[in-house]
């Protein structure tokens, strides 16, 4: 028992917080992030022992938090239908230019398409290869490469096109 | 590799460690320079995707955790102390309905098993040296008494019949001896007037206390002794 708290301990304090940053691009709120990030470490919990490869956790985890993602759309289905994106709004205070950038660019990470934002937050953040991508979306590679190509090259065009609005942040 | 080409791979992995993308980098400053704008966004791209974590997220999932986990272990130890319970009542009671159930259902089965089980003690040829006023010492308490013997008495004593406290009489028959059961009135033995197996033979009787039952080989005439103790005993009030 002692061993399987100390792994789980490890998973939490290792991985948690990548975690709670690609539940938060799924689903664009904390609280909804937080929730699924507990009921993954929670079912975690329950399968460790099926957990044989530690290198595999993080992709483990995230194939269990997409899963219950899904479900939260299952049970959901109605009230999401009236989500919308626009309505988002980051209500974090901006301190610094860095942080003005950052909010900048999370608008407009959130205004690219599901399908290219998902592969992008776990390449980036996850570090995921493309195969691995691939693999945990069930898509084929190419498939991935092309919509990471995308995905960036739509968030440089943005930054190319609107320093003005930029600027209208700055003051 | 041409341009478009190395723009999409760049694009789609700034970071990846493509040997063909690294000598194109190295061989036209255009492309290498492409290559770092690109890295560039993305680690601004890194910087946004790297919303702030709520700072005690960690220590709340392991601290859940850790709750819920003692709660089970503690639920557990009382599965396992409410299973080894059950198993220790179970236990008990089989022991003791081992030890107190009543094997037989009717009073001519116990009756026989007791005859035969006690039957290498008893002959024919025994002194026969109990005295009435013994007898109706141990039939008091039945409230019975026994106006004569009703013949060559043995053995008379208390015995446990299927449990009950019963009296125990042996006399001697035409050719082997004659077993008298006086017991209480019970529920848990059938009640069987006649009965017989392939040696011997058996009656009850109902009076007001008891009921009496009369064992005795193929050839006694145990209608006889029935009659006998009819007329023999009489039942205080």
């Amino acid at each position: 028992m002692a061993t399987k708290q100390v792994r789980y301990e490890a998973l939490v304090k290792g991985l948690h917080a990548d975690l709670y940053r690609y539940a938060y691009w799924l689903c664009h709120e904390k609280q909804i992030a937080e929730d699924l990030v507990q009921e993954t470490f929670l079912r975690a919990w329950r399968a460790l022992d099926s957990l044989k490869d530690e290198k595999a956790a993080k992709s483990w985890l995230i194939t269990i938090l997409r899963r219950e993602n899904a479900r939260r759309f299952e049970r959901k289905r109605f009230e999401m239908s009236e989500y919308e994106e626009a309505t988002i709004t980051d209500t974090q205070s901006l301190s610094s230019e860095q942080d003005i950038e950052n909010h900048w660019l999370r608008e407009k990470i959130n205004s690219l398409p599901e399908e290219y934002r998902e592969p992008l937050v776990l390449q980036v953040i996850g570090g995921f290869s493309g195969e691995e991508i691939a693999n945990l979306l069930s898509l084929n590679k190419n498939t991935v490469m092309t919509r990471l190509f995308r995905a960036r090259n739509q968030l440089k065009d943005a930054l190319e096109e609107e320093p003005e609005a930029r600027g209208t942040y700055n003051g | 590799m041409d341009d478009l080409q190395f723009r999409r791979s760049i694009y789609a992995d700034p970071h990846s460690d493509n040997e063909e993308l690294a000598h194109a980098k190295a061989t036209d400053p255009t492309k290498k320079k492409f290559a770092q704008e690109i890295e560039q966004l993305d680690e601004k791209i890194l910087n946004a995707l790297k919303v702030p974590v709520p700072e005690d997220l960690s220590e709340r999932l392991i601290l859940r955790q850790t709750f819920k986990s003692h709660q089970q272990e503690k639920k557990k130890k009382r599965f396992h102390l409410a299973i080894a319970a059950s198993v220790a009542f179970a236990l008990g009671l089989t022991v003791n309905m081992m030890h107190f159930s009543n094997a037989y259902d009717n009073v001519g089965d116990y009756a026989f098993a007791h005859v035969a089980h006690e039957a290498e003690y008893f002959s024919n040829n025994g002194e026969a040296n109990v005295t009435l006023a013994s007898l109706n010492k141990k039939m008091a308490s039945f409230n019975g008494t026994f106006g004569d013997k009703l013949g060559e008495l043995m053995f008379a004593d208390f015995c446990r019949f299927d449990g009950m406290k019963s009296l125990h009489l042996v006399y001697k028959g035409e050719n082997s001896p004659v077993n008298v059961f006086i017991i209480p009135k019970n529920d848990h033995l059938a009640f069987n007037s006649d009965f017989a197996n392939s040696d011997l033979q058996g009656k009850t009787q109902r009076f007001k206390d008891a009921n009496i039952i009369v064992v005795g080989d193929k050839n006694e005439p145990l209608q006889k002794w029935q009659q006998n103790i009819k007329e023999n005993v009489s039942w205080s009030i």
